[in-house]
C-alpha cells in the first residue's frame, strides 16, 4: 500500500451513488479512514440538502435547553414541553427551593415524632401542621411578580396572559408543596385524620394569597396572608388548651369559606394581574 | 464561513473548548463519508441520519476525552457504528442488502489499483453472508456480540461464518 | 405624513406626586421615530405605554389603530409587538438561547421545532450565533443588550418599541444595531428612545423631542437641525449672548443662541437644534421661576 495512492474518480462517483461492489466499497472505506484527500474528494460528490438538515438537528440538540431535574419530572408526569419550560423558570420550583422546603418540613415532622409522648408533643405537631399549611404561600410569593421575575415587564408586554402564567405556576407550586408535606407527614407520630388536617388550610391560604394579589404585589399578599396565619394560629393554640385549636372543625369550615370567597374574587378580578408595574 | 486549515486533531481540541465552528468543520469533512459508510450497514436512511446526528453530538460532548493520535476518522467511525448498533438493539431493522455476486472484473482491478489484489478477488468469491461477517468483524472491528446485533443474526452464527470465511480465504490464497 | 400608526393624544401620567407625562401629543407613521430628550423627560414612561405595559391617567393612545385600554385590542397589539425595556431583566443562569426561547414561549410559540428555528434566526440577526450556548451572566453588557434586542425581534413584529437600545454599546455595535433596525423598518413601525443625536441623524426619518413630559418638537431631523439655523457661531471664547457654549476639539468655542452681529456663523448640526430647544425651555423655566 503506497502512501500516495488515491482512489480513482470513477470509483468515488460510484461509491457516492451507492453503486460500487462490496469488495471495492469495503476496500475504499478502509482507505478513507486514513486519507483526507480522498475524503475531501468524496465530500465534493456527496453533498445533499439532507446533510444540511442533519446539521440543523445537531445544532438544535446542542442549543436546546437542557431540562433540569424538576423539569424532567414535570415532563414525565405529562406536562407539555413549553409549559414545563415556563415552570422551570419559576424560582420556587427550582431544585434548591424544593430541597429547602423538604428539609424544613421533614425536620419538623421528625421533631414531632421525637417529641411524641412528651409534653412537647402537641406543640411540635402544631409546628409541623402550621408550616405545611403556609409553605405553598411562600412558594407563590416566589413564583411571580416584579420582585422575583426578572422578565416581568417583557412578560406583560407578551401576548400570553399574565394571570394564566400565575395560575399555572401557583398550581405547580401548590402541588409540589402538597407532595412534599404529604411525604414528610409519613414521619408524623399520629396516623389518624390529624395528618391531613393541614390540607384545607393550605388550599385556603394559597387561594387567599392569589386573591389578595389582585390588589397588591404577590410578595406583599403572601407576607400578609402568611404572617396573619402564623400569628392567628399561634394565638389560637396559646389561648385554648389544645395546641391544635387552629385546625379544628370550626377552623376548617372557616377555611372552606375563605376558599369560596377567594374563588369569587379571582373569578372577577383575575385580569388585574396585568399592568402591575413597579413605579 | 472560513475554511480552516487545521488538522482534525486540532479541530477536536477546539471542539473540546466549545468551538462550534470547529464542530461545523468536522461535520463538513466527515459527515459525507460517515453517511455512506453507515448506509452500507443499515438500509434505512432515516435511521442513518439520526445516528449521524447522535454521533456528532457525542463528538461534541466527548471531545475532551479524545487523545490526539491522528486517528480522528477511526474514532468517529467507532462512535457512529456503536450508536447504530445500540439503536438496532432496541429496534431491529432491515440490514443493507448485500450484493449476491461481487465479481471483480479485470477493469475493476485496474481501477482500484493495488489495494487488495488477490485478497479482493478472494473476498469477491465469498458468499454475501460471509462477506458481511468479514466486513463487520475485520474491517469495522466489532465484537461478536456487536456484529450479531448489526447483522441481525445470533452470535453463534457470527462465529461459524467467520470461521468459514477464514477457511475459504486461506484456501483461495494458498 | 402618511397614515399614523402611533397616535398619542394629550396623555397625562403621574406617579404619586411626580408628573411624568403632562399633555404629551404626537403622531408617528410607519418607519423609525426617534424620541430624544434628557433624563426625566418621560421617554420611558411613554414607551411603556406604547408597549401596553402601563396605562395613562388620561388622554388617548392608539397603536396600529388599536386602543390598548380595550382588552381584546391590547392582546392584538401584543401579538404584533416587540419590546426592549430600558433595564432588561434576565434569568442569569439561562443561556442566551434558553432566555430567548423562554420569551418565545411567552409569545405563544408552542411548537418546539419552529420556536427553536425562530430563536436561532433572531440570535443570528443580532450576531450572537456564536454565543448561543453561553450563560447570560458570562456575557458582556453589549452582548446582553443584543440578547434583549433579539427577543424583541421574535416573530417579526409590526411594532418595535426600544427603550435606550444603544446605551452602553460601543460605536461599532451601535452601527451594527442601526443596520439591524433599519432593515426591519421598511413597512414596520419602530419607536426608539435615545440620548445620542447620532442615532437619530443616522436612523430616524422622524424625531420627537421631549422635555418634562411634553413634546417640544415633532418633525424631521432636517427641521430640527434648522431650528438652530443662523444661531450657531464660533468664537475664541464663550460668548456672553450664547445660551449654551462649549469648547470644540480645535480650541474655539461653539456657541448657540442669538448670534451677535458679525459673528462667525456655521452650519448647524442636529445636536445644535436639539440643545437649543431643550436649553431654551430650561432657560425659560429658570427665568419664570
Amino acid at each position: 500500500m503506497s502512501a500516495t495512492w488515491h482512489a480513482a474518480p470513477e470509483v468515488l462517483d460510484r461509491y457516492a451513488a451507492e453503486d460500487l461492489n462490496d469488495v471495492h466499497a469495503s476496500s475504499l472505506e478502509a482507505h478513507l479512514l486514513r486519507c483526507a484527500h480522498c475524503r475531501s474528494s468524496l465530500s465534493a460528490r456527496a453533498q445533499s440538502p439532507r446533510l444540511e438538515a442533519v446539521w440543523t438537528g445537531i445544532e438544535d440538540a446542542l442549543d436546546a435547553p437542557r431540562p433540569g431535574v424538576v423539569e424532567r419530572l414535570l415532563l414525565r408526569v405529562g406536562v407539555r414541553g413549553h409549559v414545563a419550560r415556563l415552570l422551570a423558570a419559576t424560582p420556587s420550583l427550582r431544585l434548591s427551593w424544593i430541597l429547602a422546603e423538604a428539609i424544613a418540613l421533614g425536620t419538623a415532622a421528625i421533631a414531632a415524632q421525637g417529641a411524641a409522648g412528651t409534653n412537647r408533643a402537641g406543640a411540635s405537631l402544631f409546628l409541623f401542621l402550621m408550616l405545611a399549611a403556609v409553605a405553598p404561600v411562600a412558594g407563590v410569593a416566589a413564583a411571580f411578580g416584579p420582585g422575583v421575575d426578572p422578565t416581568y415587564e417583557i412578560g406583560i408586554a407578551a401576548p400570553m396572559r399574565s394571570d394564566r402564567l400565575l395560575f399555572i405556576r401557583a398550581t405547580a407550586v401548590l402541588c409540589a408543596s402538597l407532595v412534599i408535606a404529604g411525604v414528610a407527614a409519613v414521619a408524623l407520630p399520629r396516623s389518624d385524620w390529624t395528618v391531613t388536617v393541614w390540607l384545607v388550610p393550605a388550599f385556603g391560604l394559597t387561594l387567599a394569597t392569589l386573591a389578595l394579589a389582585t390588589w397588591v404585589r404577590p410578595i406583599a399578599a403572601a407576607v400578609v396572608v402568611g404572617l396573619g396565619w402564623v400569628l392567628l394560629a399561634a394565638a389560637a393554640s396559646i389561648a385554648s388548651t389544645d395546641p391544635l385549636a387552629a385546625f379544628h372543625a370550626g377552623s376548617q369550615l372557616l377555611f372552606l369559606g375563605l376558599i369560596a370567597g377567594s374563588v369569587v374574587v379571582l373569578a372577577r378580578r383575575h385580569a388585574a394581574y396585568e399592568g402591575r408595574i413597579p413605579t | 464561513m472560513t475554511i480552516r486549515a487545521d488538522g482534525d486533531d486540532e479541530l477536536i481540541a477546539a471542539v473540546a473548548t466549545g468551538d462550534r465552528e470547529a464542530l461545523a468543520e468536522l461535520y463538513r469533512r466527515h459527515a459525507p463519508w460517515l453517511v455512506l459508510r453507515l448506509l452500507r450497514r443499515c438500509a434505512d436512511p432515516g435511521t442513518v441520519e439520526e445516528v449521524v446526528q447522535d454521533t456528532f453530538v457525542a463528538v461534541w460532548k466527548g471531545a475532551g476525552r479524545y487523545r490526539a493520535t491522528g486517528e480522528v476518522p477511526a474514532w468517529i467511525w467507532g462512535i457512529g457504528i456503536r450508536r447504530l448498533i445500540s439503536r438496532l438493539r432496541q429496534r431491529p431493522m432491515p440490514i443493507a442488502a448485500a450484493q449476491d455476486e461481487a465479481m471483480v472484473s479485470a477493469e475493476d482491478e485496474v481501477l482500484i489499483g493495488v489495494e487488495h489484489g488477490d485478497l479482493g478477488a478472494a473476498l469477491g468469491r465469498l458468499s454475501p453472508e460471509l462477506r458481511a461477517v468479514v466486513q463487520a468483524t475485520v474491517l469495522d472491528g466489532l465484537t461478536t456480540k456487536e456484529a450479531a446485533t448489526l447483522l441481525g443474526i445470533p452470535q453463534g452464527t457470527v462465529k461459524t461464518r467467520a470461521a468459514r470465511a477464514r477457511r475459504e480465504l486461506r484456501e483461495a490464497l494458498a | 405624513m402618511s397614515v399614523p400608526t402611533v397616535e398619542i393624544m394629550d396623555v397625562h401620567k403621574r406617579f404619586g406626586r411626580t408628573p411624568a407625562l403632562a399633555g404629551l401629543s404626537f403622531d408617528a407613521p410607519a418607519g423609525i421615530t426617534g424620541l430624544l430628550g434628557p433624563n426625566g423627560a418621560g421617554k420611558t414612561t411613554l414607551l411603556r405605554m406604547a408597549a401596553t405595559v402601563l396605562a395613562p391617567d388620561s388622554g388617548r393612545i392608539r397603536m396600529l389603530g388599536w386602543d390598548p385600554s380595550v382588552s381584546d385590542e391590547r392582546l392584538a397589539i401584543r401579538r404584533r409587538l416587540g419590546y426592549m425595556p430600558q433595564e432588561p431583566g434576565f434569568h442569569r443562569s439561562f443561556t442566551a438561547f434558553e432566555f430567548v426561547d423562554y420569551i418565545a414561549i411567552l409569545k405563544e410559540m408552542t411548537d418546539r421545532r419552529a420556536r427553536h428555528d425562530e430563536v436561532r434566526r433572531v440570535l443570528d440577526l443580532v450576531g450572537l450565533d456564536g454565543v448561543k450556548g453561553r450563560r447570560i451572566k458570562t456575557l458582556s453588557g453589549g452582548m446582553r443588550r443584543r440578547v434583549a434586542l433579539a427577543q424583541a425581534l421574535l416573530g417579526d413584529p409590526d411594532l418595535l418599541v426600544l427603550d435606550e437600545p444603544t446605551a452602553g454599546l460601543d460605536p461599532e455595535q451601535r452601527l451594527r444595531f442601526r443596520e439591524i433596525v433599519s432593515e426591519r423598518a421598511a413597512d414596520r413601525t419602530v419607536l426608539l428612545s435615545t440620548h445620542q443625536t447620532e442615532d437619530v441623524s443616522a436612523l430616524c426619518p422622524r424625531v420627537v423631542v421631549m422635555l418634562d413630559g411634553a413634546a417640544l418638537f415633532d418633525g424631521t431631523p432636517r427641521e430640527l437641525t434648522n431650528v438652530a439655523a443662523g444661531r450657531v457661531w464660533l468664537a475664541a471664547e464663550r460668548s456672553p449672548s450664547a445660551r449654551l457654549s462649549w469648547r470644540s476639539p480645535d480650541g474655539s468655542h461653539r456657541n448657540i443662541g442669538d448670534a451677535p452681529a458679525g459673528a462667525d456663523l456655521v452650519d448647524p448640526t442636529l445636536e445644535d437644534g436639539y440643545l437649543l430647544l431643550v436649553g431654551e425651555r430650561a432657560f425659560a423655566e429658570e427665568e419664570a421661576a
